[in-house]
Order: structure tokens, then sequence, then C-alpha cells
């Protein structure tokens, strides 16, 4: 229970990746509030606090901070982890695309950090779910990629102008299985075979879990990373050390 | 544009090989005098090329002496150096064997380290005089891994990070150096992992393989000899002038994606 007596914020915690780090937050003993644009999930478990925001809008995000720090006190763990995925190159998005990926990924990581980090001034750890995408271009997904980077270059930021009180860290997912990667795995013509391509090109052997990245920030968030900042942390199981081109797959 | 090396004495190692070829050839288009340094006269490409031949051998250190010296007397100076030898062994650590690791790690980073170290007084003489430069041969492999490739993988990684020192090292003395770092480039080298193991090929001929590895380019190409001389060229070249402890990856685009599945 080393996060007992700590409060923790978690964008996205409805489901998927987010809703798995608040699992974890909350079983390490912290309070959790966590947030979504819908309604709260019928499943969380009720100890979790739910506030419904849209991360992209800064009176939405003050509201947050506000309902947790009334509901747990202030908050010293943030877990940037919303966003959203829009499959198209950059000639193909529209102004309304534009609008949501950034929005969500890159003014909603922006929006919470000036929120939260004033209430950190006793010592805080901010954890952002960046993505291997942000290093190296998926097709198609020219503005998903392009927030990510955007993601891991204010994560340096915040850890440099915001050291020693607060620690900010990024964890660069790869291939987790939620209902974003499936919906990745649809653009392909034959999604079975290009899952079992995919998985091929994985030394770890699988594909990630909701767990891995939160086992990650549960580590980020402790007393042992407590010399990590600035960083961008890659969870992958080894997909980015290989080439992208394994002839051995063909 | 031509002449862009008018004048100048280069010395390429691994002179005769697939891509050594085409920068020697580069390098003469563009009015240097070139030596061209390998095993034998022939290479591993098998027919005649330009560039005046010098005997080496870059693990042994009396042979590196000996060329040096031989471009000492011929021309007094040297402005460019290429460290273009290089050798591949396509298996994993488990495969390899310890003989196999000191010949892989000796010519393509002791090779290195050795035609740098001797060459060193020569191209002061020219530095002094202006500039110059050595552009090692570094690999994509040097960043993310081909499987099957462990020590090739290692010793590219090895010159990367001795690239980076010797222009600490000798930059104050206006020697530039550099690395350039291929993908996947059409030589024998090339053809051989196509043929061999390494390529795991999977029922396919060596024409589907090919194709399929164009596929995965964002260029829809492999590289060409000349494309890696013409950076090569321009790293040697004043244009280049601030230029210096760079890794230049030129891969048609590979390294800038996440893996691509098959779709």
């Amino acid at each position: 229970m080393m996060l007992r007596g700590k409060t923790a914020v978690v964008t996205g915690g409805g489901r998927g990746i987010g809703r798995a780090v608040v699992e974890a937050l909350s079983g390490a003993g912290a309070r959790v509030m966590t947030c979504g644009r819908g309604e709260r999930p019928a499943d969380l478990p009720a100890a979790i606090g739910w506030v419904r925001a849209d991360m992209a809008l800064p009176e939405d995000v003050e509201r947050l901070r506000a309902a947790t720090e009334a509901d747990f006190g202030p908050a010293t763990i943030l877990v940037n982890n919303a966003g959203v995925q829009v499959e198209k190159t950059v000639t193909a998005s529209t102004d309304a695309d534009w609008a949501l990926v950034i929005g969500a990924n890159c003014r909603g990581v922006f929006n919470t950090c000036r929120a939260f980090i004033p209430g950190m001034a006793g010592g805080g750890a901010i954890v952002n779910i960046g993505s291997i995408s942000g290093n190296q271009a998926d097709p198609e997904m020219a503005l998903y990629n392009a927030s990510k980077a955007f993601v891991h270059g204010l994560t340096r930021s915040v850890a440099v102008d915001h050291g020693p009180a607060v620690r900010c860290n990024a964890i660069s997912p790869g291939w987790i299985m939620t209902a974003m990667a499936d919906a990745a795995f649809d653009l392909a013509r034959d999604p079975a075979a290009a899952q079992a391509d995919a998985l091929a090109r994985h030394p770890a052997g699988r594909f990630g879990r909701p767990e891995d990245i939160a086992g990650a920030v549960l580590w980020l968030v402790s007393p042992a990373a407590g010399f990590v900042t600035g960083q961008c942390i890659t969870v992958d199981g080894g997909l980015t050390a290989a080439s992208p081109l394994q002839p051995g797959l063909f | 544009m031509s002449g862009r090396l008018a004048g100048r004495i280069a010395l390429v190692t691994g002179g005769r090989g697939g891509i050594g070829r085409a920068i020697c050839a580069r390098f003469a288009e563009e009015g240097a005098t070139v030596i061209a340094a390998d095993l034998s006269e022939t290479g591993s490409v098998g027919d005649a090329a330009p560039g005046a031949f010098q005997r080496l051998d870059v693990s042994s250190e009396a042979e590196a002496e000996a060329a040096m010296a031989a471009v000492a007397a011929g021309h007094g100076r040297l402005d460019v150096l290429v460290n273009a030898a290089g050798i591949e062994i396509e298996k994993t650590i488990e495969q390899t064997s310890l003989e196999d690791w000191n010949r892989i790690f000796a010519v393509n980073v002791t090779g290195t380290f050795l035609a740098s170290k001797h060459a060193l007084p020569l191209l002061r003489r020219s530095a002094a005089a202006g500039g110059a430069s050595i552009v090692n041969f570094g690999s994509y492999d040097g960043f993310i891994a081909d499987p099957g490739l462990a020590a090739y993988c290692a010793t590219k990684g090895a010159v990367h990070a001795l690239t980076r020192a010797m222009a600490c090292d000798h930059g104050p003395e206006g020697i530039r150096v550099n690395a350039i770092c291929p993908g996947y480039v059409d030589t024998p080298m090339l053809q051989s992992f196509f043929a061999g193991e390494g390529s795991g090929g999977q029922g396919g001929t060596v024409e589907t393989l090919e194709q399929a590895v164009r596929d995965v380019h964002p260029l829809r190409r492999y590289g060409t000899p000349r494309d890696m001389a013409n950076l090569v060229l321009w790293l040697a070249s004043d244009e280049a002038a601030y230029a210096s402890g760079q890794l230049w990856v030129l891969d048609g685009g590979l390294s800038a994606q996440v893996q691509q599945m098959r779709t």
C-alpha cells in the first residue's frame, strides 16, 4: 500500500489503459479520481471518483481539479491518459479532426498540467501517456503521431521547469490490446493475418495488456522512481528494438 | 556540379567492395585522387574499378601503417578517409563463435580504429591547410536490430560511439568525423543476406523477397551504392564544413516508421 494517503487523478480512466491505471493506483492505496466525456461506467468501483469532463476544455479541467480537492484532497499524482486517435493522413484530415485530436491529446495534457502543478508544491508525480508513434510514424495516423510527439516534448519541459517538486515522465506504449488497437487492425485488408504478423514482430511474443502500462505508471509514481524525471519510457514488448524490415516474416 | 573534391586525396577502405567502389567512382568524378584500399584488386565484386589500388587488410596494424606510409610517400597528405571496409555475420550470439566475434570486430571496429589512427598524421597536414574529414560506416542496425545479425549490430553501435568520440577529440584540429548509417543497399553483402539463412526465406524466391523488402520502404525501393556514395561525397566535401560527430541515416525512410504489419 505504498500510495496510502495520496490522491491521484487519472484522465480517461473509464476503460482500457486508463482503467487499468485507476485500478493499480487504487490497489496501491491511493484515493483515485478519474474522468471521461461520458457517464460514469457502471462497473467502476464505488471508491473511485468520477467527473464527466472533456480535457480539451479548461473549464472542465478546473471542475475536475476542484472536485478532486473537495472529495479527496489535493492531487499529488496525475496520470494523463485520455486520448483519441483519428486514422487519416494530413490531406484527409479535417478541421474537426484537428480539433478533436489536438484538443484531447495536446491541449488536454497542457490543461491538466497547468491546473494540477500548483497543488504539487510539496511534491508530485505526473505520468503522461505518449506513444511509440511519437518517435516513429504509423501510417495514416498523422495527427495522432504528431500529438504524441507533443506529449513527449511537454513531458521534458514540465520536468525541467517544475522540478524538483514535480517529477514528470511519459510512457510510450506499443501495441496494447484495447478498442483503439482493434480499430487500427480493422484498417488491414485481412485483420487476422495482420494481427498474426504484428505478433511475430514482438520479441516478448505477445501484445501488451493495459496492466503492463499500469505497472509502469505505478513504478514511475512510486518512491522507487524518485530520481527518474523527464524521460519517455517505451513499454512495447521489444517492438521498436527490431527493424521494421524482417525478411524472415515475408 | 562537379569538381567538389578537386585536388583532394582520398583513401577508401573496402574500396573494391559494393559501396566502396561506388564511392571511389563518385569521388573520381568530382576530381579527387582516389586510393581504393582493399584485400584484393577486384574485391568482393570481381571486376575492374576506379582508383589506384592499395592492398590493405584493415585488421592488421602493420598493413594500416604500410598503406598510410604509401599515401605519405605518394601524396604527402590525406584529405579524406572513408572507412567503408566491413563484413557481416548472419548469426545470433548463440550461433556466433568467439572466432566469428573477434573476426567481425577486427574488421568493422578495429579496422576503423587502425585506419583512422594511422591516417591522423596525414589528415592533420590537410587540416592545417583547410580541412580534413573521416567518414565511417555505421548502419541503421546500430540503432535497431535485424534478427540474426547480433555481432554485426554490435560492431555498428561501436562505430557510432567511436565516430562521436573521434569527432570530439579531433574536431579542434580541423578534422571532421561523421558516420553514414545505411539501411538496405543493393550490394553483394545484401544478396548474401537474401540468399542466406538470415533471410529465413519462407517459401518465396529471392525475387519475391526483394519485392517484399522494397514494399516495406516508404520510398518503395532499397538503396543503391551510388545513393550511399552521394552522401559520403557531401560529408567529405566543403559543403559539409560544419557537419561533425553525427550519424547520418540513409535508409529510404525505413526506420522512420513503426514496424509495418502485412495488410
